[in-house]
């Protein structure tokens, strides 16, 4: 699952800049990115609150554009969103007005395409995170880690070939966060999707990851990357071996160093 | 501060009710004979308040088959009732549109923002003789001053409504490549609905007032024409029973405007009555 | 009866301040001054020429020019002063009681739950009623003079107040009375020390609110019983004389004096909750 092919990189960015206010008031958020990201590896771009984790994703999502530097999705130049991308945000991002299914084909209507061809799938993809019961009812009728499933599945609606993942268990408590971790990489596989995660949880980085993009605060920018050489599919086991124990201090004498 | 947490607040209160014993809508229907033997004693027992003002309920009671069944009065009645929907239709449709128009270009918000935020300082009575001097005393006169009258209320809740879409639902939707279109009809509108309703339920309120007003000015029928007219010949009883139709015609809209809210904003009350899944 | 409660509706000022306001120089630095500019000269130039050209007639619709010339006539005629006068006495003192009454009674009804829950059905009820319905009445009652006019407005502006006052006083949450009772507060520590500093900025909206409507209902009252004066009698006298650009006169100076009453109200509110705008902006 590693990837150490030689082919190029799914997403490359170059010298990437962010700069938000002028003047007085400017604000490097990101200063000088450069990263690639590989076909079908699952990347982390870890590190402390303002390290520009966020923003580096936002970018690469077409959802902010560069100061400086160049950012390239398959060889080419990112300047707005783009289809093949799917993002995840904190939020579940679930409409009370609309039914779990209803969300999760939200894509489908905004693309413009059938509603009617897309329902078999929408129900295969909840049905394999477990909420296909709850698929007539309402977002409020949901739990957090349910809403965040649904969230899940209408990513993966459209199999894009990349994505942006911003913290999206962030809000759940730590036991639904390790459940829908599990239920992330196994869908992952399951659609071969490349997979970018923003987290500033180091062990949940070690766990997801192929490689680790260690970041530091202020400006934010890139201090090393860690790579994770661990075995797919991973189970909850792995945290508690030596080798596992390791990286995650290495991880964080990387982002103690800065 | 917001009008939710007002009501979240509101809700806990309630379900706090729930568990005594004692429920205070008993209060409510309690007060209400109160009411009526204050009203009786004031008049028809001590006289202590003038009849031109107040006559006493055995007089409202009996004027109520005289009003109702006189010549033309159900011509009346719909005259008004068509005044206040026509006006409260057009205000409110403009209002919404505008509000729409000016919450997708910041720069036409800036620079129309001032000049629609002074109305909601006008009193809109003060242009009454001015529509009636234009239109005279007709129907759409009245239909033009109740649309004036309602229609900022509708506009700037739209206007503030179509703003409180969360970011990440926007950025959501900007991940879809979704266009402007998709982002007002799939999430600012209905984020913004009930806020607009909130607009829609006090607009409703200023429409009916000012058609009334209006009718009072000067008028060649309506309701606001017979109370003038019963005024006019001291008939405080029969003035009094239109003033109850009109409290009957508010709290029909009221409600009814409520029903469609719950009706069409269906998931609110849920969102507010799980205030533990809300968090999220 | 949960949801009654709940929609009792806000006033309009309620949800104003979510739309920013910009500062004049931030408004031409971004170039959409120039578009009120532009719009408002292209407005006064179809305002002048329309009537001129006699699309429609001039003397129901007069020019900008005939209007400015009726302003000038009005404001130096010297006898509208009195009518001035006469409306904004009666809008102060209809307003002080209106607030006044409001306030004791949303302290009354509001400060607890069980009676407000109780009370909630004739609020509506009262909300509900159009009170101009009882101009008439008062006018027949109380006369033509000022009386007539404060008892109206009274009646129409004490409502919001009443309202914001009850609804302001449930507002501190479950943890913050739990707090005062953790501290041992007697009720009426509870009232002056939670309940009421976090009513303020609600009240306040519905004394802005009791402004406007006091203004009106003193209109109202002017509109319909002509013999007292005011800027109300004004507007109606000139309009069935049929000298509109004196009509236009009187609403231009009622449309300035609501203007500059709301913009005064505004930075008195900002005085009075300093706290509020900054609590807003971290809540967005």
């Amino acid at each position: 699952m590693t990837t150490m092919t030689q082919t190029a990189p799914l997403v490359r960015a170059e010298g990437v800049t962010k700069r938000f206010g002028s003047g007085e008031k400017e604000m490097v958020a990101l200063s000088g990115l450069n990263l690639e990201v590989q076909e079908g590896e699952f990347l982390s771009l870890l590190g402390p609150s303002g390290c520009g984790k966020s923003t580096a994703l936002n970018i690469m999502g077409g959802l902010l554009s560069a100061t400086e530097g160049t950012i390239t999705f398959s060889g080419e130049p990112m300047i707005e969103p783009r289809r093949e991308i799917g993002m995840m945000f904190q939020q579940a991002v679930m409409f009370p007005w609309r039914t779990t299914l209803d969300n999760v084909l939200l894509p489908v209507e905004i693309f413009g395409e059938k509603k009617k061809d897309y329902i078999a799938k929408a129900d295969e993809l909840l049905g394999m995170v477990g909420i296909k019961d709850f698929r007539d009812s309402y977002p409020w009728q949901l739990s957090g880690g349910m809403q965040q499933r649904a969230a899940l599945c209408r990513v993966l609606l459209h199999d894009p070939k990349l994505l942006l993942l911003d913290e999206p268990f962030g809000a759940l408590d730590e036991f639904t966060r390790e459940a829908m971790n599990q239920e992330l990489l196994r869908l992952q596989a399951y659609s071969g999707s490349t997979a970018v995660l923003v987290t500033h949880n180091i062990t949940e980085a070690v766990f997801m990851s192929d490689r680790i993009a260690v970041m530091s605060a202020r400006p934010g920018r890139l201090v090393g990357i860690l790579e994770v050489p661990f075995d797919r599919p991973r189970t909850p086991d792995l945290q508690t071996t030596n080798d596992f124990v390791k990286l995650v201090a290495e991880a964080r004498r990387m982002l103690e160093l800065q | 501060m917001t009008r939710t947490e007002v009501i979240a607040q509101i809700a806990i209160d309630q379900s706090e009710k729930k568990r005594k014993k004692f429920s205070p809508y008993i209060v409510t229907v309690g007060l209400l004979p109160l009411i009526l033997l204050a009203w009786w004693l004031a008049t028809t027992v001590t006289k202590s308040v003038s009849p031109i003002l107040l006559p006493t309920p055995e007089s409202v009671v009996a004027a109520f088959p005289r009003v109702l069944s006189a010549m033309g009065f159900g011509d009346q009645v719909i005259r008004t009732l068509l005044e206040i929907a026509g006006g409260f239709v057009l205000g409110a449709t403009v209002g919404f549109f505008l509000g729409v128009l000016l919450s997708s270009s910041n720069r036409l918000r800036t620079a129309y923002l001032p000049f629609l935020s002074a109305l909601e300082a006008i009193p809109t009575v003060i242009l009454a003789p001015l529509i009636i001097a234009w239109i005279g005393f007709g129907v759409e006169g009245k239909i033009l001053q109740a649309a004036i009258a309602c229609f900022y209320a509708v506009f700037i809740t739209t206007l503030s409504g179509l703003g409180l879409a969360e970011p990440s639902a926007i950025n959501l939707m900007r991940s879809l490549k979704a266009s402007r279109w998709q982002v007002m009809t799939k999430v600012r509108i209905p984020t913004a609905l009930p806020v607009i309703f909130g607009g829609l339920q006090l607009g409703a309120t200023t429409a009916i007032i000012g058609a009334i007003v209006s009718e009072f000015i000067g008028s060649t029928g309506g309701l606001g024409y017979l109370m003038i007219r019963y005024r006019g010949g001291y008939d405080t009883a029969a003035y009094w029973v239109i003033i109850f139709l009109f409290l009957v015609i508010g709290l029909v809209v009221y409600l009814g405007i409520w029903y469609a809210e719950r009706k069409i904003v269906f998931w609110r009350r849920t969102e507010i009555t799980r205030p533990d899944l809300e968090k999220q | 009866m949960t949801a009654t409660t709940t929609t009792m509706p806000p006033t309009p000022r309620a949800s104003a301040p979510l739309v920013a306001r910009e500062s004049l120089w931030s408004r031409i630095r971004r170039g959409s001054l120039w578009i009120s500019i532009t719009t408002v000269a292209i407005m006064i130039l179809l305002w002048e020429v329309i009537p001129q050209i006699g699309i429609v007639n001039r003397i129901l619709f007069p020019t900008f020019s005939d209007t400015i010339l009726g302003f000038g006539q009005l404001v130096s005629g010297g006898y509208w002063w009195e009518d001035l006068g006469k409306t904004l006495y009666a809008v102060a003192i209809a307003w002080v009681i209106g607030v006044t009454f409001g306030f004791v009674m949303g302290v009354a009804l509001g400060i607890s739950p069980f009676i407000r829950t109780a009370i909630t059905p004739y609020a509506i009820a009262v909300q509900a009623l159009p009170k101009v319905v009882l101009a008439p009445l008062l006018i027949g009652w109380l006369g033509f003079g000022s009386e007539s006019k404060i008892a109206l407005a009274v009646i129409i502006c004490f409502f919001p107040v009443w309202i914001d006052t009850m609804v302001g006083l449930a507002l501190p949450n479950a943890n913050e009375f739990k707090l005062m009772q953790s501290l041992k507060a007697s009720r009426w520590q509870v009232f002056t020390k939670l309940q009421l500093p976090s009513a303020v900025p609600m009240i306040m909206v519905g004394v802005k609110h009791a402004l406007l409507l006091a203004f009106t209902g003193v209109l109202v009252a002017e509109i319909l019983s002509a013999s007292d004066g005011g800027l109300g009698k004004l507007a109606k006298e000139f309009a069935s004389q049929l000298n509109m650009s004196l009509t236009y006169a009187v609403v231009l100076v009622v449309v300035i004096i609501a203007v500059a009453l709301v913009s005064l109200a505004d930075v008195v509110e900002r005085r009075v909750v300093f706290w509020s705008e900054e609590s807003r902006a971290r809540k967005r």
